[in-house]
């Protein structure tokens, strides 16, 4: 192959892959994704619309009221939910919450119930040597504080969890004031749901992760039959599993991440040098600047947006978002399927 | 409560585990539930173990002890836990330019317990317990690895228990057998540590003089025969199984070698101290056997990957980028 004149030149480097990928990670990238203009094929090997399966198993932990283990490619994740009692007398200050209804009806508004009493505690850990760089030891990093904020925002925001699974309601036997009169039903203690997301691997996309596991544990979650016992004057709970009663969840979010990959171009004259990658593995949110979080609820049918994060850049304007979403639709049926496969 | 700012806390007020009615008022109930002991008293639950579960660390296993009763469907009160801990091995990395010069690899271990780990909730800062299981499992692991051969370097071991064993029944929590001491769910956590340490370091490719694997055997007494004088030796003790363990030890083991490189032991062993540690080390034999064959597993198909990568690679080699200047 050398000619007379190549020979001139310095010989021709040659990395192998992981070397390429570690030494200039972006033009290696680029270098995966132009080489096929019409099917951008990633480093990873996905297309640039394809998303990693999803891998949802629940109930495996003893402890816990409502469990899951989700693994989206490399990323895994342990979610907990556990449940514990807090009684209303040791709720601080006075609330000024509208009476429960005991018609069965749906509340139009009882977030800030969830919201003001804490009835929900979502927590992250990171530093599990999932990743190299959170370490245990130090005090959790901002980008996980920033996760837990996510995800607290988004449960609220969203009014998955109704108030009126978590209150234990209390009728007393005879009115105090009145013995006459119909007794009423008075919130006696409320469930706290301990929502704890453990990682055991982080490869990317770690809020999708988080968000699908949590919503696997409270699907799963069982409630014990609990009611205020007036020989014990507190709160008991039956243990018989008939009796036990499930979260009704409002709809079913989903999130789907997308990292926006910008090429640099060698030659000025060259155009369309973004890609939109929809489910980032670590190695392209290294990369990526900007990146787009989109929730999408199609439990009612239609794919309705329930929350979009954008950050980082301005390459997905409102054609790109229309076609974001509609990913994030597709990928939400599919999620749904194995969310309903888990049991 | 003390707050931590930077996580979500519970509600200022505290909360309190459920209490199932039926505990409290049907105390034949409660003990229907009582777990025992299905295995010889020689026999080892069954071990399962992985490695290389997390791509992102140099050498990492997961571990899981399954409970041997069987799983309860007519309660909602949770069964006895089986135990889950995950290892992840980060380095030998070099020292940050700040760090005085150190001759010999230095080792970092951190164990801690999930949350949802145990059946009293635990929080996420480090407890003492968590810190004391450290400095066992360092100790365990220091006679092990050869440090000398990555001066300038540190490695970080970091153990995750989803689900460790517990103390004793919990049945019997706070009415008896606490003044006999506790803990000896953590002799357990704590082999089962070792050992999926030690696969994980193997499978990052610390050189090490041995595979050292943990154990643990225990002294319990046997109440069935009528005379509660009788005592018996058994390997790996499932707290919750034995109504009451007068002392237990756990060790760390290099079989090959004949060397142990940590032991714990507690409670009243009296004269048999001897007989205790080595039916430890007999425990210990039996999870490195596992260990063994779930490594040379992992070996020959990281060969059979590398064989196939490579043959692959000859025909891919044309599509494949790669970088030049």
């Amino acid at each position: 192959m050398a000619t007379a004149s190549l020979q001139q030149q310095p010989p021709s480097l040659t990395f192998p892959r992981p070397i390429f990928a570690a030494v200039s990670p972006h033009p290696f990238l680029q270098a995966h994704l132009s080489a096929n203009k019409k099917i951008p094929v990633r480093a990873n090997g996905r297309s640039a619309y394809e998303f990693r399966r999803s891998g949802i198993n629940t109930g495996s932990l003893t402890h816990a009221n409502g469990s899951a283990v989700v693994r989206l490619g490399n990323t895994s994740v342990v979610c907990g939910v556990r449940a514990e009692i807090l009684m209303e007398e040791d709720v601080p200050g006075t609330n000024d919450f509208p009476p429960p209804r005991t018609d069965g009806e749906d509340e139009e508004d009882d977030t800030q119930e969830i919201d003001t009493l804490r009835l929900i505690v979502p927590n992250i850990e990171l530093s599990t040597g999932s990743t190299p760089s959170h370490i245990p030891g130090n005090a959790p990093s901002t980008f996980q504080q920033s996760l837990i904020t996510r995800i607290r925002s988004l449960l609220l925001s969203t009014r998955l969890l109704r108030a009126a699974d978590l209150r234990i309601l209390y009728k007393p036997s005879s009115n105090p004031e009145d013995p006459d009169e119909e007794p009423e039903t008075i919130v006696k203690a409320y469930w706290v749901l301990y929502i704890d997301v453990f990682f055991i691997s982080i490869d990317g996309s770690e809020f999708d992760a988080a968000f699908l596991s949590i919503l696997a544990a409270l699907r799963d979650t069982r409630l014990p039959y609990a009611y205020f016992d007036e020989e014990y004057e507190g709160i008991l709970c039956s243990d018989a599993p008939s009796e036990a009663k499930r979260l009704r969840l409002r709809g079913l979010p989903i999130p789907s991440t997308f990292a926006v990959f910008e090429g640099k171009s060698e030659d000025a004259g060259e155009q369309d040098f973004e890609w939109v990658l929809s489910d980032p593995d670590a190695f392209e949110e290294g990369v990526c600047r900007e990146s787009v979080c989109v929730v999408v609820d199609g439990s009612r049918g239609d794919v309705v947006v329930r929350r979009i994060e954008k950050s980082g850049g301005g390459v997905v304007g409102r054609e790109h978002l229309r076609g974001v979403v509609g990913m994030a639709g597709k990928r939400w049926s599919e999620v749904e399927k194995a969310l309903s496969g888990s049991g | 409560m003390n707050t931590d700012r930077r996580r979500n806390n519970a509600p200022a007020g505290g909360t309190t585990a459920p209490v199932f009615a039926r505990t409290i008022r049907e105390p034949g109930y409660l003990q229907s539930l009582r777990p025992s002991r299905s295995r010889g008293l020689n026999e080892l639950r069954r071990i399962f173990l992985q490695t290389s579960i997390i791509p992102s660390a140099s050498g990492s296993a997961y571990l899981e002890i399954p409970s041997s009763s069987a799983p309860v469907t007519l309660t909602l009160i949770p069964p006895t836990s089986s135990l889950k801990i995950t290892a992840s091995v980060q380095g030998p990395k070099p020292l940050p330019r700040s760090a005085p010069f150190s001759p010999s690899l230095l080792l970092t271990t951190t164990v801690k317990f999930a949350p949802f780990a145990t059946r009293n909730r635990r929080g996420y800062i480090r407890d003492t317990t968590e810190r004391d299981l450290g400095v066992h499992l360092e100790t365990a692991l220091r006679g092990v690895i050869i440090g000398e051969r990555w001066p300038k370097s540190g490695v970080e071991v970091v153990v995750t228990i989803l689900e460790g064993d517990e103390d004793g029944w919990w049945g019997d929590s706070g009415s008896e057998g606490s003044a006999s001491g506790s803990g000896w769910g953590l002799l357990n956590v704590l082999a089962g540590c070792i050992t999926v340490v030690s696969a994980a370091i193997t499978d990052a490719g610390i050189d090490c003089v041995d595979v050292v694997t943990g154990g643990v055997a225990a002294i319990a007494r046997t109440s069935d025969s009528g005379n509660s004088k009788v005592v018996a030796r058994l390997l790996d003790p499932c707290p919750a199984e034995h109504k009451e363990i007068v002392a237990a030890c756990a060790v760390a083991y290099l079989a090959s070698r004949d060397e142990i490189t940590e032991i714990w032991m507690k409670g009243d062993c009296g004269q048999d101290t001897d007989a205790l540690t080595e039916g430890a080390t007999h425990s210990a034999v039996g999870s490195l056997a596992v260990v063994k064959e779930v490594l040379l597993e992992a070996l020959q198909a990281k060969f059979q990957g590398q064989l196939e990568a490579s043959e692959g690679s000859l025909k891919r080699k044309v599509g494949d980028v790669d970088m030049t200047g």
